[in-house]
């Protein structure tokens, strides 16, 4: 259990890390519209996680050929990509600073990743107990 | 003295040396595809709204700070896209499985439900087709023609959007007719 604990407090700190340089890149600048990203990248694993719930009962029986969840993954990698391109389309269209827009994707990634991150580590744990 | 059991199957024209199989997130095929599907829907229709935030917020030219910005996206740059958008959600609203059926468990009797189908998507195809011509069209006829030399970006935007819009359509095509941990089902059925 250790190495579990160990993961947790590794994930949040680049959580926190992943959060401090999204609200860093906000309020150096005084322009806190990339703080959209942080809520886009939390928002992203929704779609998957609601749509691999349902659907399920089709004959078919299994997930892979299920539409809700192909809809699910579709959406999700939809707005995976809005967290990425909106800091490039703020900067491109000059409203925020380029360095703002460089730390909000990283930031953006951080959080995602760890997202990923824990739900895949959490998978692995449930399938082998 | 038998032959070694082959590798691979014997009907493959071209073999691969490597083996993509190998690597864990190549066999989950039909999820890999439908997220690079919507990666590439979601990049497409951000690059276009990119030209139109940069629109939205265009500076005069430096050299004559007071004159207006001669040229806008305006609704005619977002009717491609918004045909190609619809093109894709019809194409894949269609039930693949039912036309490729269609000698088999379909009879002759069932002729007209196939041909509404296959009705359906030439819509579909045309509107994605019409999306792309579209696009091009605005593209040639809005900022090359007129000699926007400096607003070409809004353009090429455009076509990129539906270029990408259709490619996302294709790929969301082959990832519904591929199956995840399916060897026998790997060839792609068009």
């Amino acid at each position: 259990m250790a190495a579990g604990l160990k993961t947790v407090i590794l994930l949040s700190f680049v959580l926190a890390i992943g959060f401090l340089l999204i609200i860093l890149s906000c309020a150096l600048w005084q322009n806190w519209l990339p703080l959209i990203v942080a809520l886009t990248f939390v928002l992203a694993p929704l779609p998957n996680a609601i749509f691999s719930h349902c659907g399920n009962s089709d004959d078919f029986g299994s997930s892979d050929t299920n539409p809700a969840a192909d809809f699910g993954r579709f959406l999700t990698s939809c707005v995976v990509i809005t967290g990425f391109a909106l800091p490039l389309v703020l900067a491109h269209a000059e409203v925020i600073h380029p360095t703002a827009s460089a730390m909000s994707i990283v930031g953006g990634g951080l959080v995602y990743g760890t997202i990923l991150a824990y739900s895949a580590v959490f998978k692995t744990d449930s399938e082998e107990f | 003295m038998s032959l070694p059991r082959s590798q691979y199957d014997p009907r493959r024209v071209c073999v691969i040396p490597f083996n993509f199989e190998s690597i864990p997130i190549f066999r989950k095929k039909r999820s890999l595809g439908v997220y690079v599907s919507g990666l590439l829907f979601g990049l497409a229709h951000w690059i276009f709204l990119d030209a139109a935030v940069l629109s939205a917020h265009a500076h005069p030219p430096p050299d004559a700070p007071y004159d207006t910005v001669p040229i806008h996206i305006t609704f005619l740059d977002w009717i491609p896209g918004i045909c190609s958008t619809l093109g894709l959600l019809i194409v894949n609203l269609v039930n693949k499985e039912q036309l490729i059926g269609e000698g088999g468990s379909f009879g002759s009797g069932e002729g007209g439900f196939v041909w509404r189908v296959r009705l359906f998507l030439f819509f579909g195809f045309a509107l994605m087709a019409g999306g792309l011509a579209g696009s091009v069209c605005v593209l040639v006829l809005k900022y090359i023609v007129p000699q926007f030399d400096d607003y070409l970006y809004y353009g090429y935007a455009n076509v990129a959007q539906n270029v990408l819009v259709m490619l996302s359509a294709i790929v969301l095509w082959i990832a519904q007719n591929t199956h995840d941990d399916d060897e026998y089902n790997y060839q792609l059925t068009l």
